[in-house]
Order: C-alpha cells, then sequence, then structure tokens
C-alpha cells in the first residue's frame, strides 16, 4: 500500500515536471509544416534576404523567395511587425512582445513580453542599429536607445485630435493622475511608422496621420477631412500616400497644403502601400484587393471588380482582386517579384 | 443416435401427408408474412454504438445534431448563380427541403436562411444584416448585385456559395425520430422524398441539384439493392440449367429449387414476425440461403437418385436418403448457422441483423431441406428411362473419381501439400498488409460512377468543404469560452492539427473568435488574435451563435471540425493518432479533447470496431466449426483435415482482399465468416463417409475414392452452384455486393477444391500408417 502511494505521489510529481516542461517549450514556437500558409502580417527585407513575421511567433527566412525556413523563435505570440538594419532583425507583436536576432535570425533573444498590459506592438522602425521605436494599440509608444537592450515608454499626447488635447490639458490642472489615466485610455491606436529623407510619418486610429523631424520626440498632426482608420502612410515617387478603411486613399497636394482623395472604388480596407520601381506602387488591402497606381496590373485577379459598377477609379489607379480573395497585409519586391503576406501565408503577385 | 434418427425417419415418413400439409401451412402463413416484410435502414445500425468515440458523439449528439446531415447543391449550368430563375429555384429547394418530415427546422441552412448574416466594418463600427434582405425581388438585377457583394462580405464563399460561384448550398440535419408518428424516422421513404420533391421538381436543363448525406446515400443502396431481384431470377434460372444436368429429371430439379424458395419464404416471414426488416445492406442474405438449400438440396437429390439407380423403390431410396444425410447435412448447416452467429459478437446494429437474418435462414433450410425435400421426393416415381440415363455415366465418373483418388498417393499429397504451405506462406504475408476501412473516395456502398458519387465529388471540387470532417469533442467546464487559457489550448491545438497530413482545413470557436475580434478592430488582419481581456472576449463570441456548431449552451463542449481531404483508413488513423498525441499536451483535468463525431469520426469508430472485431470473429468461427467436427467425427484427425484448408482459404481471401484493395468494412468483415461456415460443407459431406471406411482400417485412397463416387459429384456441384448463385453479385450496382460477391464466389470455388485437394492430401499425412 505503502509502495502504492509513493508510486501515485511519483507519477504526480513526473507529471509536475512534464508540464512545466511543456509550459517552458510553449514559449518556443512551434514548428510548423505549414507556416508558410498562415496568417502572415509583415515582411522585411536585407542583403538578398526576405524575412516575414506572423501569427504564433512564426518568422520565416527566405533566400531566394521561393523556399522559406520557419526560425525558432522564443515567443509564440503573434508579430505585427519586422525590422531589419545589418544583421539585426527586430520583430514585435501581441503581449506587447519584442524580440530580436543580432545574427540574421540564427539565435534570437526576447527584449520586451509584458502580456499583462493586453496591448500589442503594431509596427517597429529602427532608425540604425540601436536607435529605434515601436508603436502599438492605444497610443503605445516604445524608443530604445542601446539596440533594443532597454525599451523605453514615451506619451505623446499631442498625436491626439485637438479637442482632445485640449480636454485633457483641463484635467491636467485639477488631476495629473486622473489625467495619466485618461490618457491612456483615450490614445489613439498607432498603426504604422514609415521614414523619408529624415521626416517620420504616422498613420493611426480614427484620421490619425501625423509626422515628425526630430525621429518622433514630437509631433504635429496632419489635418485632413476623413475620420476612418489609416493604416499605411508612404512617402514614394515624389508623393505622399495614406491609406485605410473602407478603401479610403489619400494623396497629399503640397501646394495646396491638403490632403485630395483618390477614388479607388473599393469598400475593402487598404492594409499597405507598396512601392515598386520607379512611380508603380501598389495599394493591398482586405477581401484580396490590389489596387495598382500607374498602371501596373497584377494578374491573378478574378476580374476588374469594382464595388460600384458605376464607379470609376481615378487616374492611372486598377483595381483587381486576387482568386482567393485572402487579406493581403503587405507586400514588397523581391528578386523581381512582387512577395504578399496575406491571411493564407505567402502569396506572390504576378505583374502582366 | 442410430436410434434416434431411425425414429425420426419412422414417424415422418409414416405420416407423410400430415409433414407436407403443416409445412404447406406453414409456407402460407410465413409467405403472407414475408409479403409485409419491408425494406428498413438506419444510421444508427451502422455504427458501433458502444465504441467509445460514439458514446461521446450521442452524448453531444442533441447539441451539434450530429453525423446525419444533407447536403443539397443547387447548381446553374450557365456557371453562375446570380439570375433570377436560379434564385427562385434556391428559394423553393430551400423550402421544399423545409417542410419535408424528418428534418430538423431550426437547422435549415442556406442563402435564405435568417442566420445567414454578413457584417462589415464601417468607420465606427460594424454594419450587417441577413445576405438576402426581406425585399429581396430577384427579378431586380441591383438585388441580385446587392446579394453577391453581402455573400462576399459575409465570407460564406467555398461554404454555402460554391468557389466559382455556379451553386449554392442548402443543408440540413435530421432528426432521429419522425416528429409526426414519434416513430424512427423512415430513411429510405426520406430519401425517396427528396429524389422526388428536390431533384425530381427542380432539376432540369438550368438547373442540376446535388444530393448527398447518409440518408440520400442509403436510398441510393436501396434503390440499388431492388436490382438483386433480377440477380434473384438469373440465379434460379442458372442453377435450374445446373440442376437438370446434373439430376436429368424434371421432377427432381423442381423439388430442390421449390424447397429452397420455401426456405426463402420462411426466412423473410420469419423477419417481418420478429420483427425486423430488410436492410438493403443485408438483402444478400436471402440468395444466399437459397444458394445453401439448392446445395444441400443437391445431395439429396443424388443420394436418392444413386439408390434407385442401385435398385431401390423412390421411397426406400428417399428414407435412406434421409437417414445417411440427416446426420452430415444437419451437422453441416448447424456449423453454417453458428458460423453466422458468430458474427453477433460484432457490436454493430447491421452485422447483428445480418447475423440474424442469416443464421435463421440457415436454420430453415434444416427442416425444408433435410425433411421436405425427402418426403417430397418420396412421391415421385423414377421409371427405367431414368436408371438408363445413369447407366453409362457411372463408368465415365469412376475414371474421373480415380483420377481425383490419386491426391490421397503420397507423391501427389506432398505435392499438393507443399503447394499449399507456399500458398499459405505467401497468402499470409499478403494478408498482413490488408487496410481496413473504406479505400476509395466516396461512398463506399456505391460504385464511383454512380449519381451519389458523382453529386459527392462535384461538392468537394466546386465548394471549400468536404463532407469527410470529423469534430474532436473539446470537453470543459461551463463558460469556459471566456477563458483565454482554454480558448488558446483549443487555438493550439487546431493549428497541430491542420498541420496534419490529410487535414484540408479546421474551423472551431476559438478560430472564429480571432476573425471576430479582427473584426471588431476594423477588420485589421494584425488584430486576428485571442484576446486576453475577458470582457473582449466575451464581445467576440458573443457574436457566435450556438446554431453555428461551434458550442453548446453554456460553452462547455465546443468542437474543433476537422475537414479531411479523404475517408481512407490511413488518413483517419494518421490523424486520429495526431489527435491522441497533441491532445495531451493541452488536456488538464477540467479541459478533455474526445473523440469524435461528424462522419469521419463515425467511421473512425467502425473502422477501430470493425478491426477490433476481426480476430475474435475468426477465432469463435473456426472455434465452432472445430467443436462441431470433434463431436461429429470424434476424431482429432478428421478434424484437422477438414479445418486446415478452410484455415488457408480464409487467409487467402484476405490476400485476395490486400490485392483487390477491398478493405475490411462493415460489409466486407462477414463475408470470411460466412465463407467459412458454407465451405466447411463439403469437407463435412466428404469427411462423413471417409472417416468410417478410414476406422474400419480402410487405406486412405480406396476410402477417399469411395467418398468421392458416393458424394464426389454433389460435392463439386454443390461448389460451382453457390459460385454461380453469388457470382451475378458481381454486376451490381451496388459497390459492396460487388465486393462481396467475388469474395464469396472465390471463397465457395477455392473451399471446395480445398476440400476435393488438400484435405485428402493432409488425411494422408495423418493416417499414413493406412496405406496399401
Amino acid at each position: 500500500m505503502q509502495w502504492y502511494m509513493n508510486t501515485k505521489k511519483l507519477i504526480r510529481y513526473v507529471a509536475g515536471i512534464t508540464l512545466l516542461a511543456t509550459q517552458a517549450q510553449a514559449a518556443t514556437s512551434w514548428q510548423a509544416k505549414l507556416a508558410t500558409e498562415s496568417l502572415l502580417l509583415d515582411m522585411s527585407t536585407f542583403d538578398n534576404h526576405l524575412v516575414v513575421v506572423g501569427e504564433r511567433g512564426h518568422v520565416l527566412l527566405s533566400e531566394d523567395g521561393d523556399t522559406f525556413e520557419q526560425l525558432s523563435v522564443p515567443t509564440v505570440a503573434t508579430l505585427t511587425a519586422v525590422d531589419t538594419v545589418g544583421d539585426d532583425i527586430w520583430a514585435v507583436g501581441h503581449d506587447t512582445t519584442i524580440i530580436h536576432s543580432a545574427d540574421r535570425g540564427q539565435t534570437w533573444q526576447q527584449q520586451l513580453f509584458l502580456p499583462e498590459l493586453e496591448k500589442p506592438l503594431l509596427d517597429v522602425l529602427f532608425f540604425d542599429s540601436q536607435h529605434g521605436i515601436a508603436i502599438g494599440a492605444y497610443g503605445i509608444f516604445y524608443r530604445t536607445q542601446d539596440g533594443g537592450q532597454n525599451w523605453t515608454v514615451e506619451k505623446h499626447p499631442t498625436l491626439l485630435h485637438p479637442d482632445d488635447q485640449a480636454y485633457l490639458e483641463d484635467i491636467r490642472q485639477e488631476d495629473e493622475a486622473f489625467y495619466q489615466t485618461e490618457l491612456d485610455s483615450i490614445m489613439p491606436h498607432l498603426n504604422r511608422v514609415s521614414l523619408h529623407d529624415g521626416m517620420l510619418y504616422l498613420a493611426g486610429e480614427a484620421g490619425l496621420l501625423a509626422k515628425s523631424e526630430d525621429m518622433g520626440q514630437s509631433w504635429q498632426r496632419m489635418e485632413i477631412d476623413y475620420m476612418g482608420s489609416f493604416f499605411d502612410i508612404v512617402f514614394d515617387g515624389g508623393r505622399l500616400l495614406a491609406t485605410g478603411l473602407r478603401g479610403h486613399l489619400f494623396e497629399y497636394v503640397e501646394e495646396l497644403q491638403s490632403w485630395a482623395e483618390l477614388d479607388t472604388c473599393s469598400l475593402a480596407s487598404f492594409n499597405s502601400i507598396v512601392p515598386l520601381d520607379g512611380d508603380n506602387a501598389l495599394v493591398v488591402g482586405n477581401n484580396g484587393y490590389v489596387l495598382s497606381i500607374n498602371g501596373t496590373v497584377m494578374s491573378q485577379e478574378r476580374a476588374n471588380i469594382s464595388a460600384n459598377e458605376n464607379c470609376v477609379t481615378g487616374q492611372q489607379l486598377v483595381l483587381s482582386q486576387t482568386e482567393d480573395s485572402q487579406a493581403i497585409i503587405n507586400a514588397t519586391l523581391f528578386n523581381d517579384k512582387v512577395i504578399a503576406v496575406t491571411a493564407a501565408g505567402i502569396q506572390v503577385l504576378t505583374q502582366d | 443416435m442410430t436410434n434416434i434418427i431411425t425414429l425420426c425417419e419412422q414417424g415422418i415418413f409414416k405420416n407423410r401427408f400430415i409433414v407436407v400439409a403443416l409445412f404447406i401451412l406453414a409456407t402460407f402463413f410465413l409467405g403472407y408474412q414475408a409479403s409485409q416484410l419491408k425494406l428498413d435502414a438506419g444510421f444508427e445500425k451502422n455504427i458501433p454504438l458502444n465504441h467509445e468515440y460514439m458514446q461521446n458523439y450521442m452524448k453531444h449528439r442533441s447539441d451539434f445534431g450530429g453525423a446525419n446531415n444533407i447536403l443539397v447543391s443547387v447548381c446553374d449550368t450557365s456557371g453562375n448563380i446570380y439570375n433570377k430563375n436560379f434564385f427562385d429555384t434556391l428559394k423553393n429547394v430551400h423550402d421544399q427541403l423545409f417542410f419535408i418530415d424528418g428534418v430538423d427546422r431550426s437547422l435549415v441552412v442556406s442563402l435564405f436562411s435568417a442566420s445567414t448574416r454578413f457584417t462589415e466594418i464601417v468607420e465606427g463600427g460594424f454594419s450587417g444584416g441577413p445576405v438576402i434582405p426581406a425585399n429581396f425581388d430577384s427579378s431586380n438585377p441591383n438585388a441580385l448585385k446587392l446579394v453577391s457583394e453581402n455573400v462576399e462580405k459575409a465570407g460564406i464563399v467555398g461554404r454555402q456559395v460554391s468557389d466559382d460561384f455556379s451553386c449554392a448550398m442548402v443543408t440540413a440535419q435530421l432528426l432521429e425520430l419522425d416528429p409526426e408518428t414519434g416513430e424512427p424516422l423512415n430513411t429510405l421513404e426520406f430519401a425517396a422524398k427528396l429524389e422526388d420533391q428536390l431533384r425530381g421538381q427542380y432539376e432540369n436543363d438550368r438547373i442540376t441539384v446535388h444530393i448527398i448525406g447518409f440518408a440520400k446515400m442509403i436510398g441510393d443502396v436501396a434503390n440499388g439493392a431492388k436490382d438483386v431481384v433480377l440477380f434473384f431470377a438469373i440465379a434460379i434460372a442458372i442453377t435450374a440449367v445446373m440442376v437438370y444436368l446434373f439430376s436429368k429429371s424434371l421432377m427432381l430439379t423442381f423439388l430442390p429449387l421449390l424447397c429452397s424458395i420455401v426456405a426463402v419464404v420462411w426466412q423473410l416471414g420469419l423477419l417481418t414476425v420478429m420483427g425486423f426488416g430488410l436492410d438493403p445492406m443485408s438483402i444478400l442474405v436471402p440468395f444466399l440461403v437459397f444458394a445453401i438449400g439448392v446445395s444441400h438440396g443437391v445431395q439429396m437429390i443424388n443420394a436418392v437418385g444413386k439408390r434407385v439407380v442401385g435398385g431401390a423403390s423412390v421411397l426406400q431410396a428417399a428414407k435412406l436418403a434421409f437417414t445417411s444425410l440427416l446426420i452430415p447435412g444437419g451437422i453441416a448447416l448447424l456449423s453454417d448457422t453458428v458460423g453466422f452467429m458468430t458474427l453477433l459478437v460484432i457490436d454493430i446494429g447491421i452485422i447483428r441483423e445480418l447475423a440474424i437474418t442469416a443464421s435463421v435462414g440457415v436454420a430453415v433450410i434444416i427442416l425444408t431441406n433435410l425433411i421436405l425435400l425427402p418426403v417430397l421426393m418420396s412421391f415421385i416415381k423414377l421409371d427405367d428411362k431414368y436408371i438408363e440415363r445413369f447407366a453409362g455415366k457411372e463408368q465415365r465418373s469412376d475414371k474421373f473419381w480415380n483420377a481425383c483418388a490419386q491426391c490421397a498417393s503420397p507423391k501427389t499429397a506432398a505435392a499438393i501439400l507443399s503447394v499449399t504451405v507456399v500458398l499459405f506462406v505467401l497468402g499470409f504475408i499478403q494478408s498482413t498488409e490488408m487496410k481496413i476501412g473504406d479505400l476509395h473516395a466516396g461512398a463506399p456502398a456505391l460504385h464511383e460512377d454512380s449519381r451519389y458519387n458523382q453529386d459527392t465529388f462535384l461538392i468537394t471540387d466546386r465548394y471549400a468543404i468536404s463532407v469527410d470532417y470529423m469534430s474532436v469533442l473539446v470537453e470543459a467546464t461551463p463558460e469556459s469560452c471566456t477563458s483565454y487559457e482554454v480558448m488558446n489550448a483549443i487555438d493550439e491545438f487546431q493549428w497541430r492539427m491542420v498541420n496534419v497530413e490529410g487535414v484540408q482545413s479546421a474551423v472551431s470557436l476559438a478560430s472564429v473568435a480571432k476573425q471576430v475580434n479582427a473584426g471588431y478592430n476594423e477588420g485589421n488582419p494584425k488584430w486576428r488574435v485571442l484576446p486576453r481581456n475577458q470582457q473582449t472576449m466575451v464581445q467576440a463570441i458573443s457574436r457566435v451563435p450556438t446554431s453555428s456548431g461551434l458550442l453548446n449552451q453554456d460553452c462547455s463542449v465546443m468542437p474543433v471540425i476537422l475537414f479531411m481531404e479523404d475517408h481512407k483508413a490511413e488518413t483517419i488513423n494518421r490523424v486520429v493518432d495526431a489527435v491522441k498525441q497533441y491532445r495531451q499536451e493541452f488536456e488538464s483535468d477540467d479541459l478533455k479533447f474526445q473523440l469524435a463525431s461528424g462522419p469521419v469520426g463515425v467511421m473512425a469508430a467502425t473502422n477501430e470496431a470493425v478491426e477490433a472485431a476481426q480476430t475474435p470473429m475468426l477465432f469463435y468461427v473456426f472455434g465452432a466449426v472445430i467443436l462441431l467436427c470433434l463431436l461429429s467425427f470424434r476424431s482429432l484427425r478428421s478434424t484437422l483435415s477438414v479445418v486446415i484448408p478452410l484455415y488457408v482459404v480464409s487467409i487467402l481471401a484476405q490476400a485476395l482482399m490486400t490485392f483487390l484493395e477491398i478493405g475490411l468494412t462493415v460489409s466486407t468483415l462477414p463475408v470470411i465468416a460466412l465463407g467459412v461456415g458454407i465451405g466447411v460443407d463439403y469437407g463435412i459431406y466428404i469427411l462423413s463417409t471417409m472417416s468410417d471406411k478410414l476406422k474400419e482400417g480402410m487405406p486412405v485412397q480406396e476410402a477417399y475414392l469411395i467418398a468421392l463416387k458416393e458424394r464426389g459429384s454433389a460435392v463439386l456441384f454443390t461448389g460451382i452452384t453457390l459460385a454461380i448463385g453469388v457470382s451475378t453479385w458481381v454486376f451490381s450496382s451496388l459497390k459492396f455486393q460487388m465486393d462481396m460477391g467475388i469474395l464469396l464466389t472465390f471463397m465457395f470455388i477455392v473451399n471446395m477444391l480445398g476440400a476435393v485437394v488438400v484435405l485428402p492430401a493432409l488425411a494422408r499425412m495423418f493416417w499414413y500408417k493406412q496405406c496399401k
């Protein structure tokens, strides 16, 4: 009987160890045969390499754009964005996760992991191998000066709508603590940053477009007559474009100091603006919509579908849709191919 | 023993008229009963209800409907559904299906059901509505345009609308009980209604209607099974010709056929009396009964004929035939019956029914062919002409039998045994490769080119869905769908399963919740995650109705539905093994990943039950045969001589199944038991004559020659008759009947050869001292 009890204890003990082992293991991404067909959310290129990130801590590396190797990383969080500088790769995502590799993806370290915040990071941008920012939901904004060894929180109330800023200032006069809480809850999602010629551009929730001349230390909102969310802002081919919810696409008109809307004929949201060679660019979005700017028409389109038959796209814009209608989150020109990350994994968009 | 038989003989033959009258009365009564017999098919009969998986399936069936569903795909031949005619037809099909009795009306789903909604993200939140608005007017092109946009927004392309927009789907779940009568649903009637009221009414030049699901499949099987009447007629005709060639007398042809048909009538009548119907899956049993009846009848006319030729009166000959055949015939039929009864150990309703149907039929033959037949024969007259016809034949056949008897000569016996050993070893190696379950796509009972299977291929081809799916039932504590840990475990488990070869895609509450969460975040794919925040999780899940089949009322059970590439046994095994492996990683006291529901879950359980039943079934059937042989021969050597060839043949049959890619399924599992049960007859007839002589010390070859002269022609004839009877099934429109036909033909012919060729060789070895 005694022996029996001991055995039982032993079994429990062993079971406990196994449980610990699986928990420890759970932090490492699971090698999946279908990782290239999973939800993939961002990509970056460096020195003839393409790195892609997505759900469940998927990080994929390719040298040719055809075959991808899944890297083992110390997270299972959904990674939403990736950036590279030299041999360094940073990927950020849900649970306020930041992971880093200094050796082109061979080994990885976790730099930040704050699941209790319940806020995802949505984009990351490094200016050089030491300086970078990571932004995300509810206005979270992290900055590093040492390659990610330390990440410090920054708050940018200037990104708020002027009315909200005024309201918050009022509160601040009375109660500093309440101001902080209110600021955290009122801040919009920061969806995307991009850098051009020393100018930092930011796209965010509820009509937020902003720019910064000092690498994001201070921000100026860009006024626009649209209150929907923006998912990308890019300076390309001599013009500044911003795109977002329900097919909205705007071009900044320098002379008028204001944004002009372009007719895309899409009601599906656009997720990214993808500069190609020359003046050509693509705008990719949900339901497999691809908008070509300056005539680069993508095949794989089912038909030249527009949401409204009476709609005519703006000049030199062509709307098409991929066959499987999966949401396209981003794309890039790599090895002379337009490689896209979609809700169903890697897809190659071929030019006609 | 001899006394009892003599008593029987006296009792029966003294009251010949009474016996015949009793048989006529019984035949009238059971004939009436047989005319009341109904075809009867049910879903649950086909599944092993006590299997662990099926227990789980039954436990949650009320929440998730289960595996008994019907898919109706309405297709437009023009290749595009967005036109007035199509939508009018689709609406009619939806309404018609809704009103067919037996359909669970709360679970009829199509574009026209209120639960088919779309949501879209607009600035500041969601907007949405039914895919087909209430004021839908199919004649308005703009309304059709709107519907086409809503279909895209609703994300139902591939499920409710085919990938190429040429078809739309109406799906329904079936009730187990008919709501009108409270009786179990009459599946065949239901299937006929589907055919008449849906396909019959709406299929035309512009519209095609494709219906799949268990009920439709079994209906098509029943229709195919009706060909059996034709096969039955052909089999009777061929058998009649054969018997005439054998007996050279019209009367002697007529009587065994008559008695065998009486046996079939009795069997069918008794089924009604016992409250059974005839299942399409076991519709071949009356055939078997007829064939077995004829084969025993032939032994009887053979015995009578031989004695009449030998100079006895017909009455004397009939009495003698009765007394000499009652024991071997009775033993043979008893072993058939026992062989069939062993199928009762298999816990699948339909196999049990087959066991009962078949054993009743064979038991009845004891009465009709061992008692009624000799009594009827005692009334007929055989003139001198009849005797003359056989005079020359005896001499001719003696040469043949002498040649056959060489099988018992030392050299030939050694050669035969060596060949047998080689065949056995090769067969054994091949038989270990035998596959369990269905090896081909589509419904295995039907041919690949049948309408049903063509419809299945069309639907799996044009839609992203598959009829081959299995649900893993995730059992947790109530309200656990609001727990991030539980939902994350489900999500991770699902992702592991999607990566298993053979799994096409999967869906669960967790995967849907992720999509809804992205929806709440302006449709941004970067938010396609499970929220850690409980309120946010509740918000996401509240948009998923229980009618989705992804959760029950208190979300304590949430299935992970795995869509599979096919339902081949190896695919099922791989997926089931993966479930068993991966669930260990995620299970806890409060979280269980239970196998299994859905059509493939049922197949998994059936495959496991069939595989588990195979060895015990063979064990029992051989046990019974060995016991009966020991009892009747009281000799171990005789018993082994009969059983060894049988065993070799059953192994060869398994090898043949491997070779012909016939899997071991509910319909092929009984074949070996049937084959062994019937195959033993040959050996018993031959050895019953032989063993007496051997006991007297007669050399083996001589004893065998005597047995051949006495019974040889009847044995050869029996084997050929049985084989012809079942070989007509090869032309059946049902795949499983074809498979059964091939296998039974093989077993009957080869068992006969085993008895005529291998048995004497074995006897030669066992009684090696008794040589010349």
